[in-house]
């Protein structure tokens, strides 16, 4: 038998899947991307390093953030450009809000209505106006801080390597903090929704790599590790991940050493730290009741909500600890433009993002290369599909493809990072 | 009443891109779920996953650029299904960050980042417009989902009656600028192509100290040789060749250039 879904809606990008089995056994489990290449990394070559974090960050329109954010610091890293603590928490106050506004939009809008039996968002905020309303507020927070900080929500102006370009007004912070209190009651309630939702079974032990850092939930520095064992500088990414490409695909799929898959993002993250979430976070993760180590994908969208509470908290404490410092120190100050390769990881709301620059002494891009998270988990995808499919079979083609979209959905993939 | 007047048929589709121009209209919050409210939405891959039931359309909103067979396919199909085919953002209105390769190493751009390159489609970039009739543009990278909501209603009157849907006035970015207070760039020496570029995003870079890089186009009346003049002393012509290519702008320039031969 075969189950070929021709297009998964409610996803980032264009995918099919397509899967072969015969007598119960699952011979194949498939991606059948159908989106074009755009060869950001080949356009890249030859340009000045200044249009890197431009054009690097319109690889995707919901994570622009942290594709702009790690591209600036792999090209500080290689020019050994420092920036002040300021433009350092700035940054992180900034991918809080990227995890905010990303994580709110697909936990609610593209992969809620699965676990309701919903096919059409459309109905689905017909019949939940009030979290409906809620996610949208919680979004807005999100987006309002990138608005404040970086100058615009999708595709940001005021980052740059060295600093930024212009910083807000104390004013403006404090507006945010307004925001933030206000919504994290908000987000609570939402999180006691998302609390009764019933998640399939489904258990696949696996690796869960992510960033991991001293004194903090790690998303915009760490080293690489996980949990089993992994424990490496960024810069050696490269040194313990490969990059492989099959005939005819446009995804260039990850491996570990030892060639198994394994998996990122907000499972990844939690299961490897959650006891350096935030107070709220830890208590609702607690709440949950869920058995770590967990190995139930569709439970990534409840620890997306997770992550939400704890960027709304730590967002909040970033912010009123920049109300007392000096913000023109965020301000680009000079630096020497000066020949170097390196590599810089960052999480992105679906796991991490990594890139690496080699730059000459003009500042121009001599070679580049950007491993996203969904080209990382590609495999992995098709590998827990690939087990999921026999424990469904018992179900009519149409309910059996709903459940695999669900499925593939619960992952947040992005297609469009994934082949940039 | 709402069953007397039939609610138009609309379709949001993207072809290849970041999908940013549809986020910018997600971002909208309630007022773009209001929008969804008033339309029957026939296809819009990001809310729901049903079959397209492949009906006549009202309005066809393409975002991103039409590279491979099958998004050329879906653009040449949806002009044929829609009364209105309208164009969102850079990538489809001027073939984004996507057409740069088109201007240094075209087909060979591919060779820097794929080992197997048989089987994968490497076609020249090209705008919507050389394969459809466009019946009107929001551009920008991303677009302004304010604007889209200014425009709307115009479209849906074309739509209705027939009226024409007013231009995005001629007018440079540097007027509204002006209006929000910001010191002119070029007077400091910063390369900006604000006096060249269609206005109507609110001078969203400049505004954040950002150079504008003319996401947006060039407008109607732009004269190029005089913002070339000024950019003089501030870029190399290397420098702004490079610049004129991040937003697809450069064959805009070239085509100028070209029509104002002295």
């Amino acid at each position: 038998m075969n189950i070929k879904i021709n297009h998964i809606a409610k996803i980032e990008g264009h995918t099919g899947f397509m899967a072969s089995v015969i007598k119960g056994d699952v011979k194949s489990a498939k991606f059948e991307v159908q989106e074009g290449i755009r060869l950001i990394e080949g356009i890249l070559i030859g340009r000045h390093y200044k249009d890197m974090p431009t054009i690097a960050q319109r690889i995707c329109g919901i994570c622009p953030i942290v594709h702009n954010l790690t591209a600036i610091k792999a090209i500080e890293n290689a020019m050994k450009v420092e920036v002040s603590p300021e433009t350092v928490k700035m940054r992180k106050v900034m991918e809080h809000a990227q995890f905010i506004h990303s994580h709110a939009l697909h936990l609610f809008f593209l992969s809620l209505a699965d676990f309701l039996d919903i096919e059409n968002d459309l109905d689905l905020i017909k019949a939940y106006p009030a979290e409906t309303v809620k996610a949208v507020k919680i979004r807005e927070y999100g987006m309002a801080i990138v608005k404040t900080l970086g100058g615009r929500v999708v595709h940001s102006l005021r980052n740059e390597v060295g600093g930024f370009k212009k910083v807000p007004t104390v004013e403006e912070l404090q507006k945010l903090i307004t925001n933030g209190e206000e919504i994290l009651p908000v987000a609570m309630e939402l999180a006691a929704f998302f609390k009764t939702i019933k998640t399939p079974d489904f258990s696949r032990p696996t690796e869960y790599v992510c960033l991991k850092t001293k004194g903090e939930y790690a998303i915009y520095d760490g080293s690489v590790i996980s949990n089993k064992g992994l424990n490496i500088d960024q810069q050696k990414f490269e040194e313990n991940f490969h990059e492989l490409q099959r005939p005819k695909e446009v995804i260039k799929r990850v491996q570990r050493d030892g060639k198994t898959s394994y998996m990122i993002g907000a499972i990844a993250r939690i299961n490897n730290s959650s006891d350096q979430l935030t107070k709220n976070a830890q208590e609702y993760l607690k709440s949950l009741e869920y058995n770590l180590p967990d190995y139930n994908p569709f439970h990534n969208v409840i620890y997306q909500m997770v992550e939400v509470i704890h960027c709304i908290e730590d967002s909040i404490k970033l912010l009123k600890q920049l109300t007392h410092e000096n913000l023109e120190n965020a301000l680009t100050k000079e630096y020497v433009v000066q020949e170097g390769s390196a590599a810089a990881a960052v999480e992105a709301p679906r796991g991490t993002l990594y890139y690496w620059v080699d730059i000459d002494s003009k500042g121009y891009i001599k070679n580049v290369n950007i491993i996203t998270p969904t080209a990382q988990v590609l495999t992995h995808l098709e590998d827990d599909i690939a087990a999921f499919i026999p424990g469904i079979l018992d179900n009519d083609e149409k309910a059996m493809e709903r459940k695999m979209r669900a499925f593939i959905r619960a992952y947040d993939p992005c297609i469009s990072c994934a082949v940039h | 009443m709402d069953n007397e007047v039939k609610k138009p048929k609309i379709a949001i589709v993207s072809l290849t891109s970041c999908e940013g121009c549809q986020f910018a209209l997600l971002d909208l919050g309630e007022r773009f779920l209001e929008v969804a409210g008033m339309v029957e939405m026939i296809d819009f891959r990001l809310l729901e996953d049903l079959e397209d039931p492949g009906t006549d359309l009202d309005i066809a909103f393409v975002e991103g650029n039409p590279m491979t067979e099958a998004n050329k396919k879906t653009l040449l199909s949806l002009r044929k299904r829609s009364k209105l085919l309208v164009v969102i953002g850079n990538c489809a209105a001027m073939g984004g960050i996507p057409e740069m390769k088109n201007y240094h190493e075209q087909k060979q751009t591919i060779k820097h980042v794929y080992k197997y390159i048989q089987g994968i489609e490497n076609e020249e970039i090209q705008e919507v417009y050389n394969f459809v009739k466009v019946d009107f543009t929001l551009p920008g990278c991303p677009i302004n989902g304010e604007e889209f909501l200014k425009y709307l209603p115009f479209i849906l009157e074309n739509l209705k009656s027939g009226a024409e849907i007013p231009q995005i006035p001629d007018s440079p970015v540097c007027v509204e600028c002006k209006k929000n207070g910001n010191r002119c760039l070029l007077l400091d020496k910063k390369p900006c192509f604000g006096p060249m570029i269609l206005g109507g995003c609110d001078s969203v870079c400049t505004n954040s100290n950002m150079a504008c890089q003319g996401c947006r186009g060039l407008r109607p009346t732009a004269n190029v040789k005089a913002m070339r003049a000024t950019l003089k002393n501030m870029m190399t012509d290397d420098e702004f060749e490079n610049t004129t290519e991040i937003f697809g702008l450069r064959d805009d320039i070239e085509k100028w250039e070209a029509d104002h031969k002295e």
